[in-house]
């Protein structure tokens, strides 16, 4: 482990720099520094209101924010979610975000909004996403909000897939799911980001989160407190007791 | 004319009247469901239907058809006014829900007014759509200007479910209205759709005022009541559905057709408002649920 922000991507795809956000006076989050390059799945830990959330909804400009997100090089305005979604960054909000009343098939749809109405290219990405998530494809008419938490989950995330995403974001996808379903939403992400994307990962189960990885940043009081190497990590010992120093 | 062909002639009447509160109720609906604003301004529109259609027809002798076209236009341009003039900038303050309701209250009076000004105060009426006479069933005279509001309202009624149902940007409408957030973090452009909704329900409005007028009259003044009754046939049909709306307005057309013939005209209101408190106290979620 290591003081935070030593650890420095060469050509990152998403480079936050000095980024805060307060609800009303409280700030929730404090000058955080993250980046994620081409093929990294990045973690952010850290127990709950440590800011994890926030801070992806500062980098997607949902909330008031100060700071500097680049993306691709290019800074990201500070409050326009729709532009930050339409230029390939996406996230998959926590809780889902799953418009409940419409099919499966309509949710997907959604996701790729901004293709228009390209029926090959909607096509194309809907065959990815049934090669993600085979069990999405017999479910098309089903209406969304009646599958289970599990079933949802891959529903959102294969519409974030829908939008042909640069970098993606995903806010705690494991929580309110069963361990084997939560191993294989996970386990498609590590192969999102074998083949290139860019993941930031929040996620409360660090030990799941650290197995897949390359680096995980540590939120305490809307801090970064640590920039930290799976691979250094020996034990769920030593990372207990830098969680809660 | 015996009491059977009495009470058959009402509910025909009825159900015309009720279709247009429902078109109405569902102007109420779609911008709710877009913002969770109940948009007072609702009745104007109803109103500008019928005007701008007569003043187009009189002033700048155009045919009906052409006329009522530039109505719904005209209309739907004043609709995206005052989401943009009057909603949109409360909104962005983050304006309480109460007081962007009293804004839209606010334009209905300024429309009201510049229409007094631009037009004058007196009632104007539309022709019938078909100059034919009545149809007779087994008694029961129907006229044709109520056929062809009961089928208009019906066709409406369809292509709206097929717009929301099958369209990219009544989806992303439908999207917007059930969850604004996620919708924004998909690329659709939650601002445009609000305006979407303001020009759509507008143009609706404009519908219903355009299909009314010709069997009533229109004036600067007459959107308030109409857009009441609209209102109600919201509330009763479960406030935000467009289907629940249309029902309501029916029903509401039967109830106050019945107490005009049974209890008189001066009992029209009472009993509107007395189904309102109906659904209030036993069923606030209306016929077929609210979406909020």
């Amino acid at each position: 482990m290591t003081p935070t922000g030593t650890l420095q991507v060469a050509d990152p795809v998403l480079d936050v720099r000095g980024l805060s956000a307060r609800y009303g006076h409280v700030e929730a989050l404090k000058s955080a520094d993250i980046s994620a390059g081409k093929g990294e799945l990045v973690a952010v830990l850290g127990p709950n209101g440590a800011g994890k959330s926030t801070l992806l909804r500062a980098i997607m400009g949902l909330i008031p924010n100060e700071g500097e997100v680049r993306f691709l090089g290019n800074s990201l305005p500070r409050r326009d979610p729709v532009g930050a979604a339409t230029k390939g960054v996406v996230l998959v909000p926590e809780g889902r975000g799953i418009f409940g009343p419409m099919t499966v098939l309509e949710n997907l749809e959604l996701g790729a909004y901004k293709i228009g109405g390209d029926r090959q290219e909607m096509e194309r990405r809907l065959t990815h996403v049934f090669e993600l998530f085979p069990r999405v494809k017999e479910r098309l008419k089903q209406v969304a909000g009646s599958m289970s938490g599990g079933e949802q989950q891959m529903v959102a995330v294969g519409r974030a897939m829908m939008a042909d995403p640069k970098v993606l974001l995903l806010d705690e996808p494991s929580l309110g799911l069963a361990p084997r379903v939560t191993g294989e939403i996970l386990e498609t992400l590590g192969t999102l980001s074998a083949s290139g994307l860019p993941v930031v990962l929040v996620e409360q189960k660090a030990p799941l989160a650290l197995k897949l990885a390359c680096r995980a940043y540590l939120l305490s009081l809307g801090r970064i407190v640590a920039t930290i190497n799976p691979r250094e990590v020996k034990s769920h010992d030593e990372l207990a007791q830098y969680y809660f120093a | 004319m015996d009491n059977m062909h009495l009470v058959l002639q009402s509910l025909i009447s009825g159900i015309s009247i009720g279709c247009v509160y429902g078109l109405i109720g569902i102007g109420f609906c779609v911008i709710y469901n877009a913002s969770g604003i109940v948009n007072f301004a609702q009745g104007a529109f109803v109103m500008l239907g019928g005007m701008v259609t007569y003043v187009l027809i009189e002033r700048f002798q155009m045919p009906y058809v052409v006329a009522a076209l530039g109505a719904i236009v005209v209309t739907g341009f004043v609709g995206a006014c005052v989401e943009r003039l009057v909603v949109r900038p409360l909104w962005n303050r983050s304006a309480p829900m109460f007081v962007m309701i009293l804004a839209t209250l606010a334009a209905q009076i300024v429309i009201e007014r510049l229409t007094y000004i631009l037009v004058d105060d007196q009632p104007k009426t539309l022709p019938a759509f078909s100059d034919l006479p009545p149809i007779m069933l087994g008694g029961v005279a129907i006229n044709f200007q109520s056929l062809w509001i009961m089928a208009g309202s019906v066709l409406i009624v369809v292509a709206l479910g097929l717009f929301f149902k099958t369209t990219r940007t009544g989806k992303a409408m439908r999207a917007v209205s059930i969850n604004a957030e996620a919708a924004a973090l998909q690329g659709i452009p939650v601002s445009l759709m609000l305006t979407l909704a303001f020009v759509l329900s507008a143009m609706l409005g404009a519908l219903a005022g355009i299909l009314l007028t010709p069997t009533q009259y229109t004036a600067f003044n007459m959107g308030v009541p109409f857009a009441i009754s609209g209102f109600i046939a919201a509330i009763i049909g479960g406030f935000g559905r467009p289907l629940g709306a249309f029902l309501g307005g029916i029903a509401l057309g039967l109830i106050q057709a019945m107490a005009i013939l049974g209890l008189g005209a001066g009992f029209k209101n009472v009993a509107a408002l007395s189904l309102l408190l109906l659904f209030l106290f036993v069923r606030p979620s209306g016929l077929l649920g609210s979406t909020r």
